[in-house]
């Protein structure tokens, strides 16, 4: 077994300026990390900008204000209050729900099977690589219309099932409480095969290309490799992608708005579009848009946490050894 | 640390909070809100309407007056207006001028940001100057403290229809006047492969409020603005009746079976101003297009290439209820114009203002436009100077509209809060779902929970 010790990363010595090396050092320059000055912008814009965006938020979240210089009035934990007993909400939490395990599903399993198959000898791989990537480059306010213009009633999918016969599947997709939310799944899995191509394409990469002569000696097949080698080595990227999905789907905001506005009657609501209509609105309630912020960075934390806690779980003790 | 590292820190820290302070300070070289019109300055004006050309059209007219003052005019959409204009106005960044409607309790959102125009309309009109403007629409633009906030540039109405005369002819149809005259026209522009009535009620957009409203005066003419009040109960026989005769509709293959697809910009515009479908419910502001220029524009903006333009005429909405009440429309002022009260261009601002709303000229440059129903009483559009499409068959309809239009008492939107209006949306998307069963009663009690009676402009 190969035993690594982690490498603790020393810089030049560099002669300090008032003391000499090893001397008697002040009170002070135990409290100033030298590294200061060059973090300190970023730390006055982390700071400044995001925690006192996501503080001041939490402020608010306590308050009935309607922005600018509407009167904010105290209620306590009300908007909490509002949130938790709004139907709505737990149509987002549960439209998030079917996203996340949908779109990662799909990810994982359609991001594997292309990196396998562009890892093996394929005529035209390249041009493979661009088509499954381009989603992921591509603006949502870009392809948008795209995905308006197949989804509508008289747009593509139901021009192609007519055509094919199927016509008794012809149907209004976007405007049905049944399938909104099938659409925007459908819209999310086809943009994220090509990220998790990206990560799991790479992840390959890294395996040690002995191992997989190993096995191949000692008579593996490529699916007894893929599933005993490949995909053990692939599970950091899997949680990864678990964390980035989940976080994603929270956040899911310019694709539903694009395409269905949460509707019709919210059922393609998410966290991201009540928060918006509740800023955007003519009756604009910025209290109870930041309380829905916070439950969303709250939950957004905690199941991070937890994905993480559970990923060093199941890390597997061999590799845990090797890293000593 | 040393002595010269404290200080550069503290005065890190300085800089900063003034940086921020500067951020959050609005009124940095304010004008004073008394201060006289002036003939010369600058003045930037945002809104979400009219539409660029047409502000541009009433500015040039403004400039041949005052050739001095330069104003520029930012067009935003409905909503990205709304986000937009409060962060700008708090950081002081705003725009010397901005729209300002009466719904939703706008005056009160935005007031606060505005001069009280009051008194430069005393002094340019007299102390009768209320009655100067079109009924109600100042009272309108009154913010909860009795502030005019902004002056009326033009009111609006709805509660009709528009239909392309071109697609009734080719399909033989009659324009309807009852529900079963609707039914019968719209199997006769099916069969030519168009659509009947254009509609978007997807999304989160309050337009389709204006279907119920209208079904609302044809089931009974007292019914929405009581249950808008609090005076009556949105699940009271009428309301379930008026969302009755909306899942007929559709049933009956009048609201055709993409509504839900989009709202209604971009989604029943584009198919109308194509030619695509034979109707549509827009309000005053779609009387602009009749014009033969204005068309031209409107259809390439819908994505005709080389158009053509059809005859559009008003007509209204068809007694769907049986009950013999008509078509009772509804209308109130559609927006004014406010001057920040931070703006370093009040003079100017004052000037443009007062010109454009309170003026002759100005006035009879908003009637020309046929955008907006005059606010100054007395102002009709000068029709010497306007080019219709088809002048014999739409002059008639659009003098008939007007003149209908300026008499109606009902309200709009502004004695409806926004919270009510998304309970309507909510409920007529409910009912248009082709995959949802849910009683129209259930739909109707549930609207009547979600929505918020409104207290504006009821006695008491």
């Amino acid at each position: 077994m190969v035993t690594t010790t982690v490498p603790v990363t020393v810089g030049p010595a560099r002669p300090r300026r008032g003391g000499a090396p090893g001397g008697h050092r002040g009170r002070g320059a135990h409290l100033v990390p030298g590294g200061l000055r060059w973090i300190l912008p970023g730390f006055v814009l982390s700071v400044g900008l995001i925690y006192y965006s996501i503080g001041y938020s939490g402020y608010l979240s306590f308050f009935d204000w309607g922005g600018g210089r509407r009167a904010m009035t105290p209620v306590g934990a009300d908007n909490y209050v509002e949130a938790f007993s709004d139907p709505v909400f737990w149509t987002a939490i549960r439209n998030t729900a079917v996203f996340f395990v949908a779109v990662f599903a799909v990810q994982v399993v359609g991001g594997v099977l292309f990196a396998a198959a562009m890892h093996s000898k394929i005529y035209l791989a390249n041009l493979y690589k661009v088509i499954i990537v381009i989603p992921v480059v591509v603006a949502p306010a870009t392809l948008a219309p795209a995905h308006i213009q197949v989804w509508q009633t008289d747009g593509t999918l139901n021009r192609i099932l007519d055509a094919v016969g199927l016509d008794v599947l012809v149907q209004g997709w976007l405007g049905q409480s049944t399938t909104s939310l099938l659409v925007i799944t459908v819209v999310g899995c086809w943009g994220s095969v090509g990220f998790g191509f990206i990560l799991f394409y790479a992840g390959m990469a890294q395996i040690d290309p002995e191992i997989l002569e190993a096995a191949r000696i000692d008579g593996g097949g490529n699916l007894r490799i893929l599933y005993s080698i490949v995909l053990p080595s692939l599970r950091p990227t899997t949680f990864s992608l678990a964390i980035l999905n989940f976080i994603t789907a929270l956040k899911l905001f310019d694709t539903v708005w694009l395409i269905t506005q949460g509707g019709p009657a919210h059922s393609s609501e998410f966290l991201g579009t009540m928060i918006y209509s509740e800023v955007a609105a003519s009756s604009r309630n910025l209290g109870y848009a930041s309380a829905l912020s916070m439950i969303l960075l709250v939950v957004a934390v905690v199941t991070s946490v937890l994905i993480q806690r559970r990923s060093r779980e199941r890390t597997p003790v061999e590799a845990t050894v090797a890293r000593v | 640390m040393t002595r010269s590292r404290h200080l550069r820190a503290v005065g890190l820290a300085a800089a900063i909070s003034l940086g921020l302070a500067a951020c959050g300070s609005g009124s940095d070289g304010a004008a004073d809100a008394s201060v006289e019109p002036a003939d010369s300055g600058e003045v930037t004006w945002w809104g979400w309407t009219p539409d660029t050309p047409v502000a541009e059209r009433y500015i040039a007219e403004f400039n041949k007056e005052y050739p001095d003052i330069e104003v520029t005019y930012r067009n935003f959409e409905n909503v990205d207006f709304r986000t937009t204009l409060t962060p700008a106005l708090d950081s002081g960044e705003g725009p010397d001028v901005f729209d300002l409607s009466a719904a939703g309790g706008s005056p009160d959102t935005w007031g606060g940001y505005a001069v009280d125009l009051e008194p430069l309309a005393q002094e340019e009109l007299g102390d009768d100057w209320e009655s100067s403007f079109a009924g109600g629409y100042v009272d309108q633009l009154r913010d909860s403290e009795g502030r005019l906030v902004s002056l009326p540039l033009g009111g609006m109405s709805a509660g009709f229809l528009w239909y392309n005369q071109d697609l009734f002819d080719q399909a033989g149809a009659e324009v309807p006047t009852d529900y079963d005259s609707w039914v019968e026209a719209c199997g006769k522009i099916a069969a030519i492969g168009k659509t009947c009535l254009a509609m978007g009620a997807g999304g989160a957009d309050t337009f389709p409020s204006e279907l119920y409203h209208a079904i609302a005066n044809s089931v009974d003419p007292e019914f929405f603005i009581e249950a808008a009040t609090g005076q009556a109960k949105w699940d009271d026989p009428q309301g379930v009746e008026v969302l009755q005769i909306i899942r007929d509709m559709r049933d009956d293959g009048i609201i055709a079976a993409n509504a839900l697809d989009a709202p209604q910009y971009p989604l029943a515009n584009e198919e109308f101003m194509r030619g695509d479908a034979a109707m549509v419910q827009m309000g005053f502001w779609y009387t602009q297009y009749a014009g033969a220029e204005s068309c031209k524009a409107s259809m390439e903006a819908a994505g005709v290439s080389d158009p053509t333009c059809f005859v559009q005429v008003p007509t209204p909405m068809p007694d769907v209820a049986g009950e013999g009440n008509g078509s009772q429309y509804f209308g109130e002022v559609d927006y004014g114009l406010a001057i920040n009260a931070d703006s370093p261009n009040i003079a100017a601002a004052k000037t443009f203002v007062s010109w454009m709303t309170m003026s002759e000229a100005g006035q009879q440059n908003v009637a020309n436009a046929l955008d907006l129903l005059p606010a100054l009483q007395g102002v009709a559009p000068d029709w010497s100077g306007i080019s219709l499409v088809a002048d014999d068959v739409q002059r008639p309809a659009i003098e008939e509209l007007l003149a209908e239009s300026t008499e109606t008492t009902q309200s709009r939107q502004w004695q409806t809060t926004e919270t009510t209006l998304d309970a309507m949306v909510l409920a007529i998307q409910q009912v248009l779902d082709p995959s949802s069963d849910r009683p129209i009663e259930e739909i109707a009690a549930e609207m009547q929970a979600a929505a918020e009676p409104s207290s504006v402009g009821v006695d008491g």
